[in-house]
């Protein structure tokens, strides 16, 4: 944690605001609805953009595994982003996806691939099941932005 | 071992739907196949989580590796699912891209 903030991938991309860690949602559509409305919230997107999310649901499923979605628009969409962010929303009771249960949504607000990077972060917290239970699990929001800020490592790219 | 070192042609990189995409036609093919950048660690290519931990933007460089009976048609295969735009695509023209060859 020597780095600058604004160094670290996830930086200014998730707002603590934007971190709702006892969501209940009854379907995918719902939970979907909660985290474009949070992304509205926090000013990263017009209310179009909920729609765009749940058009691109119905296109390909966003569950990534380990009881987490990474909902976000479609590409068509971009006009509806203010700037690029992230929402974070928990599921303590589970969303049924499609047959799989999602506990975490990670919703995604992007113009550009700034996100990938967060996303490849994401991805790796994810692949390890430490980790990968602790965002399950968390109930606090440092807990989440300490998971999802990691020191950057510095890029072989 | 047969491989293929392309370039990510999707707008959006390898992530959202082009990687799942990507990921469901690595699945469906007869052998295994892994995927890396640079002379990074080659992960399946049919794991989603593996394949957005990879981070790989447009114009990253990718390899595909597979071995076995199939290998070099499952290769051809994903790797021009690589190289396309999947962003611009419509579903339809994609969604048998695995299965079909």
């Amino acid at each position: 944690m020597a780095e600058p903030a604004s160094t670290r991938p996830g930086a200014g991309l998730l707002d603590r605001d934007a971190i709702r860690l006892s969501e209940r949602a009854a379907t995918t559509d719902e939970a979907i609805r909660r985290c474009g409305e949070t992304l509205v919230e926090v000013g990263a997107v017009t209310p179009a953009y909920v729609e765009a999310m749940l058009a691109r649901e119905q296109t390909i499923s966003t569950y990534v595994g380990e009881g987490v979605a990474i909902p976000h628009g479609t590409l068509t969409a971009k006009e509806c982003v203010r700037r690029d962010a992230l929402a974070v929303l928990r599921f303590p009771d589970g969303v049924d996806w499609n047959g799989n249960r999602v506990l975490v949504c990670v919703a995604i607000a992007a113009r550009g691939d700034g996100h990938v990077e967060i996303l490849s972060e994401l991805a790796q917290i994810l692949l390890d099941p430490e980790r990968a239970r602790a965002l399950r699990e968390a109930t606090e929001p440092d807990e989440v932005l300490a998971l999802l800020s990691p020191v950057r490592k510095e890029s072989t790219a | 071992m047969p491989s293929r070192t392309v370039v990510v042609g999707s707008a959006s990189g390898l992530h959202a739907r082009p990687a799942a995409l990507f990921v469901s036609a690595a699945a469906a093919q007869p052998v295994r196949v892994t995927i890396r950048t640079g002379d990074g660690p080659a992960v399946p290519a049919g794991s989603i989580l593996s394949v957005l931990a990879l981070g790989a933007k447009r114009g990253t460089e990718v390899t595909l590796e597979a071995d076995g009976e199939g290998a070099e048609a499952a290769l051809d295969v994903l790797a021009d699912l690589l190289v396309r735009d999947l962003d611009q695509e419509p579903a339809s023209s994609t969604e048998t891209a695995g299965t079909g060859a």
